[in-house]
């Protein structure tokens, strides 16, 4: 049957047509395309372990984030009741040292007061000393010597000492 | 045309004349008759036929890949989807990472097989794989691919013990050994009979059906003839894809156990 019976001929076009195909498809097409399969194969492969990357950091800085808000807080807390004693203490001070300040004044006046008191009893005592003087001098109507004065003044003054 | 006429028209050798009407159009002949040292190198249709097919693959895969981008459009786009279907259902699973090795020999054969089987549906054309020269060149050239395939990973004696299955008794030896060496070569023969008898038999049923058109000459069975050869013609779009995929898958198979011969 001739439909059965090969042709050399047609087997040898075949052959060589189909090995052409095949070298300049392998540097046309198959080539390049191969070449750029594998390019794409790392690419895709290192985006996705960028993209892995990337995201551990960005859950690392969320957790960096979140950790010094807590931090920061926690400062704030520690400083506001720090300063709340601070004031406290300083406030307790203030009243102690306006305390001590009151009676220390308090203290001074008394003193004071004493000094002034004792001045106006000595300067009351010289006044009865010449007063007297003068009143027994009326009384008497004759004046003494010096010496009777001086005795009569040093006895009454004696009297009046002993007797205060 | 004469044939048609002849056969339609004719009351006696009717039978005869339809079978040369269906000959006519699924043999080759010679186009240019070239002799070269004795042998017969004709130009014939199927040849003008392989080189047509073989021009629309290099100009459609030359402008998809020649600079194929990272993210493919088009033409590239088309093209890649079906390589790289036929890249992991094909040759990973067979050649696994030998696969990048084989895949220009094993690429080109689906697209050569592929873009000969669908122009054969063009009316006027033939088709080239319906014929047994060249599905036996084809056949020859994966013969050849995995027999080379095979010595280069095992070395040729590596090989060559390799063919006969390990840890057999000797006494069957003698039977193995030609069966193994007769199987070696059935293997590609199948691969040739396979595409041939697929692709010549589609035609066949067409143009038979055309001539129940012209033989009956009425307006009924005419149309429903005409629904059936759109049918085969449509099933013949299909088994054109299926026949070059079942080639280079068995190519495929063939180069995987020629490299793996451990299973």
């Amino acid at each position: 049957m001739e439909l059965l019976s090969p042709a050399l001929g047609t087997i040898f076009w075949t052959a060589l047509t189909f090995v052409l195909l095949l070298v300049i498809l392998r540097k046309l097409a198959w080539g390049p395309l191969l070449a750029m399969l594998d390019e794409r194969e790392t690419k895709i492969r290192e985006s996705l372990e960028k993209a892995d990357a990337a995201q551990k950091e960005t859950e690392q800085a969320l957790a960096r984030n979140q950790e010094m808000v807590e931090q920061a807080k926690k400062e704030a807390q520690e400083l506001l009741s720090k300063s709340r004693k601070a004031a406290e203490a300083s406030k307790e001070e203030i009243v102690q040292k306006a305390h001590a300040e009151a009676t220390k004044m308090i203290d001074k006046a008394k003193k004071e007061i004493d000094g002034e008191r004792e001045k106006a009893v000595e300067e009351i005592r010289s006044q009865t000393a010449e007063l007297s003087v003068m009143i027994a001098s009326k009384l008497i109507g004759k004046s003494l010597s010096a010496e009777d004065h001086k005795d009569i003044i040093d006895s009454s003054l004696k009297k009046m000492v002993g007797t205060n | 045309m004469t044939a048609f006429e002849s056969a339609a028209g004719g009351e006696a050798g009717h039978e005869a004349l339809g079978a040369d009407f269906i000959m006519q159009h699924i043999l080759d002949h010679p186009i240019i008759h070239l002799h070269f040292m004795g042998f017969d190198l004709s130009i014939t249709k199927h040849v003008v036929m392989l080189w047509i097919a073989s021009a629309i693959l290099v100009a459609t895969l030359t402008v998809a890949f020649r600079r194929p981008k990272l993210v493919p459009k088009g033409l590239s786009n088309f093209f890649e989807s079906i390589i790289l279907y036929l890249e992991s259902e094909v040759m990973r699973p067979y050649l696994g990472s030998d696969s990048r090795k084989y895949a220009p020999y094993l690429l080109t054969a689906f697209f050569f097989i592929l873009v000969c089987n669908l122009l054969g549906l063009v009316p006027g054309s033939a088709t080239a794989t319906g014929d047994i020269s060249v599905t036996i060149a084809m056949a020859t050239l994966t013969f050849i691919v995995v027999q080379l395939a095979g010595i280069r990973n095992n070395g040729f004696f590596g090989y060559i013990k390799g063919l006969i299955p390990p840890g057999l008794p000797v006494f069957i030896l003698p039977i193995m050994v030609p069966v193994e060496i007769i199987g070696l070569f059935t293997k590609h023969v199948a691969l040739a009979i396979r595409l041939f008898a697929n692709m010549v038999a589609g035609h066949v049923v067409i143009f038979a059906l055309l001539l129940i058109i012209f033989t009956f000459k009425s307006w009924l069975v005419g149309g429903i003839t005409l629904a059936g050869i759109l049918f085969v013609s449509l099933l013949e779009i299909l088994i054109g894809l299926i026949q070059a995929y079942i080639f280079t898958i068995l190519s495929s198979v063939f180069i995987g156990m020629a490299v793996h011969q451990d299973h």
